[in-house]
């Protein structure tokens, strides 16, 4: 690829942002990345936790192991994925993570192939994931030999009406190995997406409110309308959480409404 | 010698014979509550006999001051009006503006104290030749404003009226004091003036008042007023506090039909965003402002309507009343009343819950019906039929009503919730649960914790207990300086900042460490008066409604704030706090409190 590709620019922001921001939409908790030793990693939030993995080319399960050794403080499942899957949306990953319940692994396999990297794990599997580990045992394929695994094919994706509204294609599973299989993601138009302004905002700039913009962060979306985001201006997604950094990440359907900082009254 | 921009003494009025004393006030007391809401608590529990009635003769009122007040320093033309509320039967501070601030400071005097009651309906005059009371029988029954006006027409344009309307005169427990069109609101301060048969009160300047550094005021003052024009006040500036509305409904956070939901599907009925344009007529500002906030609309008939954020909440989404003519003119009707309109609101919109419910036999009170929003407000306004149980608040009519109807009762220690929905904003459902004047925004602003997107809103944690301390904080400091909070966005450092102001004014050497001190002896002074006045612990707390019915957000997820969610964060606001587990005061804090402190 000839640049890290955690580190590939993705609309003004980077790649591992990008994957960070949506894993951290379709899940209920902190999002956790695992580096290799002495990685370094493009910037990311405060609230990202980072960590490193402490051996270096001992395959995907020793990243899995550590992740999911972090993860364990916080939840009984985790979400995992890879850092080059640019078109990854979060009903995605609610979808697996959402089918976790009573096996220790949810497993797309789509397209034809099994996706480890795309997949979502009972974080309890960290000891005998280090066991496999110890018996040279790395694939993940080891892995789903000995645990409880559901395996999500096209078909049980797409039942899920919301994903198959907004990811018909299953895109999600998309990813980047190549220079030019970056180039052709790069060169797909951003996600259309719905934005909204209010009180003073919408004296600012001529685009008609609702406005529907082609925007693949909150920067570009409050730019496709004239706005700059500044202190004085937050985010609601989806009528949801209230945003204020730039870099999130947007995907088809996304409503953003954007308003005055200072909600007096 | 007083501080610079202090007089150091507070005047004690007796209404039954307009006799006068005054009570002098040591440095160490007005540094330690500056003056506004902090001084007022301070006087609050040196004055009011314990456990005194609200409505009783002895109960005292002040009208407070502040250090800032005659400065050229932008939005400091306030003043604060302090009691015990009748509505919550704990302490209350409410705040208006203008020229009455100047003027009553003007007398001479950081504090002017109410007490007794007169004989007739009587004005209260305060100027350089000292105190006296004037008859106001032909001024009983008058709007604030109406009062007003005659009285200065009467008494001459140097006087300066701050007046109560209709309902203050009947007692009703949320009915309001105001000076030119601003109101003292909250908290039913109208009834305790109503209560001692004063109309109104009148001061007119008779003396000067220096800042410690002229030159260093004036250089702030310049440099404030500049920032006052940027876009941390845009929108006070440019659209009101209206704007919140369809913000606030595009977010699930605006309060519709009694708190039943959080999103008004007729909201852009209401929305500044279009209204200004159609209604607009002018724009207005308080003494000594630069912002200019208030946005004049143009109601049915052309009457002309001061609007704002909340009472278009209270009286319309709350009520589920879209009509803007309907909800004008209840807004136009409660100032000419006298009413606070969230806590109208909100007791109209508890008692249509209970009229659909058949709780009560009133079968023409609906949601969404403007006739019967404005019937309901007449009926309080002269205490007649239904208006005699509404005029005491939902709290008292949930009571006597019963049949579970205190579970949908909007309100926190009596006083009715503001348009800021707790179960989708749950910093600030915690500074709504613990504030000692109940369910306020102003006194705990921790919305904007909220909104700043550095909290998860519905998920409320330590985060959010942080957050709450923060703008409780900030609001003790900004209401007894006293500076508009439509002001704290353009403080990058906003005790620092707020302690220079005072050194230059006072002559003190003031920090940010110790104005932070102060902003938490102000919080725990409240807190200590409402425990004297028979506070427990279970008046930090948010009715079932909230903490037992899911709301719907916009985007389809559900929010919720469970009991233990909330007793959680409660429980963490008392450590932060330095409090018992029980919520009251230490030893220490009460030594603190400077309460032996007199001249």
């Amino acid at each position: 690829m000839g640049t890290p590709k955690a580190a590939l620019e993705w609309h003004g922001s980077t790649l591992l942002r990008h994957v960070v921001g949506i894993v951290a939409r379709g899940v209920r908790g902190p999002v956790i990345v695992v580096r290799a030793p002495g990685q370094l990693l493009p910037s990311l939030s405060d609230d990202i936790e980072i960590i490193e993995d402490p051996v270096e080319g001992r395959g995907p399960l020793q990243g899995l192991a550590a992740g999911l050794a972090a993860a364990r403080r916080h939840a009984e499942g985790a979400y995992v994925s890879s850092t080059d899957m640019p078109f990854l949306h979060p009903a995605f990953v609610r979808h697996v993570a959402g089918a976790l319940d009573g096996v220790d692994v949810a497993l797309p396999k789509a397209r034809g192939y099994p996706q480890p990297l795309a997949a979502a794990y009972r974080t309890d599997l960290v000891d005998t994931i280090e066991g496999l580990i110890k018996q040279d045992r790395l694939r993940p394929a080891h892995l789903f030999e000995v645990s409880r695994v559901r395996r999500l094919d096209d078909a049980e994706l797409l039942a899920d009406p919301i994903l198959a509204n907004w990811d018909p294609n299953l895109d999600s599973l998309l990813n980047v190995n190549e220079p030019g299989d970056y180039q052709d993601a790069r060169a797909r138009p951003a996600p259309e997406v719905t934005v909204r302004r209010f009180g003073v905002l919408r004296r600012i700039g001529s685009a008609p409110d609702p406005a529907q913009v082609h925007a693949a962060t909150l920067a570009e979306a409050a730019r496709e309308i004239g706005l700059e985001l500044d202190a004085h201006i937050v985010a609601a997604l989806n009528g949801d959480q209230i945003m204020r950094d730039g870099d999130v990440p947007l995907v088809a359907g996304d409503s953003v409404a954007f308003l005055s900082a200072d909600g007096g009254g | 010698m007083a501080p610079g921009g202090y007089f150091g003494r507070a005047l004690l009025v007796d209404v039954e014979d307009a006799g006068a004393e005054v009570l002098p006030l040591a440095d160490d007391v007005l540094r330690g509550y500056l003056g506004g809401a902090g001084l007022g608590a301070w006087l609050m529990h040196r004055l009011a006999p314990a456990r005194v009635a609200a409505l009783a003769p002895e109960a005292p009122l002040a009208f407070c001051f502040s250090p800032l007040v005659g400065t050229p320093l932008t939005t400091s033309a306030k003043f604060a009006v302090v009691a015990k509320s009748p509505l919550t039967g704990m302490l209350n501070d409410a705040l208006a503006s203008s020229h009455f601030a100047i003027a009553g400071k003007l007398t001479g005097h950081d504090a002017i104290v109410v007490r007794g009651a007169c004989s007739e309906p009587s004005v209260l005059l305060v100027d350089g030749d000292g105190t006296r009371l004037e008859p106001a029988g032909d001024l009983w029954g008058l709007p604030a404003d109406e009062a007003g006006r005659r009285l200065r027409e009467r008494l001459g344009k140097a006087w300066r009226v701050a007046a109560i309307g209709p309902a203050g005169e009947r007692l009703v427990k949320y009915a309001t004091l105001s000076h030119d069109g601003r109101h003292a609101g909250r908290g039913g301060l109208g009834a305790v003036l109503g209560s001692k048969l004063l109309k109104a009160v009148a001061v007119r300047p008779c003396t000067k008042v220096a800042p410690a550094d002229p030159a260093a005021v004036l250089a702030a003052a310049r440099d404030l007023r500049a920032r006052s024009f940027g876009p941390a006040t845009a929108k006070y500036r440019e659209l009101g506090t209206l704007a919140n509305l369809l913000a606030f409904n595009a977010i699930a956070t605006l309060p519709t039909r009694n708190f039943q939901a959080a999103t008004f599907s007729e909201a852009p009925r209401l929305a500044a965003e279009d209204l200004a344009e159609a209604r607009g007529v002018a724009r207005d500002s308080c003494a000594s402002c630069s912002i200019g906030c208030e946005h004049i609309y143009r109601g049915a008939g052309g009457k002309q309507v001061r609007v704002e954020y909340e009472n278009v909440f209270a009286l319309g989404p709350m009520c589920g009343v879209s009509d803007p003519d309907a909800v004008l003119d209840a807004s136009h009707r409660c100032d000419e009343l006298g009413l606070d309109t969230i806590s109208a609101g909100g007791t109209i919109a508890w008692a249509m819950e209970c009229a659909e419910r058949g709780l009560i036999d009133a079968p023409w009170l609906r949601f969404g019906d403007g006739d019967a929003l404005l019937r309901a407000l007449e009926e309080i306004g002269a205490r007649q039929g239904l208006g005699a149980l509404l005029a005491e608040g939902s709290r008292a009519a949930a009571r006597e009503v019963g049949n579970g109807s205190e579970a949908f009762a909007a309100q926190v220690k009596g006083l009715e919730l503001p348009g800021y929905e707790p179960r989708t904003l749950h910093a600030m459902a915690l500074g709504l649960a613990v504030n000692a004047r109940g369910a306020d925004h102003n006194r705990s602003g921790a919305y904007e914790a909220d909104l700043s997107g550095r909290v998860d809103r519905i998920a409320g944690g330590e985060p959010h207990v942080a957050a709450a301390i923060e703008t409780e904080d900030r609001a003790a400091i900004m209401d007894s300086l006293i500076l508009c909070k439509f002001l704290r966005g353009v403080f990058d450092d906003p005790m620092a900042e707020w302690a220079e102001l005072l050194s230059s004014v006072s002559g003190w050497d003031v920090d940010a460490e110790e104005l932070q001190a102060t902003a938490r002896r102000i919080v725990l002074a409240k807190r200590a008066f409402n425990a004297r006045e028979g506070w427990m612990r279970a008046d930090d707390g948010l009715p079932a409604r909230l903490l037992e019915e899911p709301v719907q957000m916009a985007g389809g997820r559900t929010a919720a704030l469970t009991p233990e969610r909330l007793d959680r964060m409660i429980e963490s606001y008392y450590q932060a706090r330095g409090l018992r587990p029980s919520g009251l005061l230490q030893s220490h804090q009460l030594d603190d409190l400077r309460l032996e402190a007199l001249v």
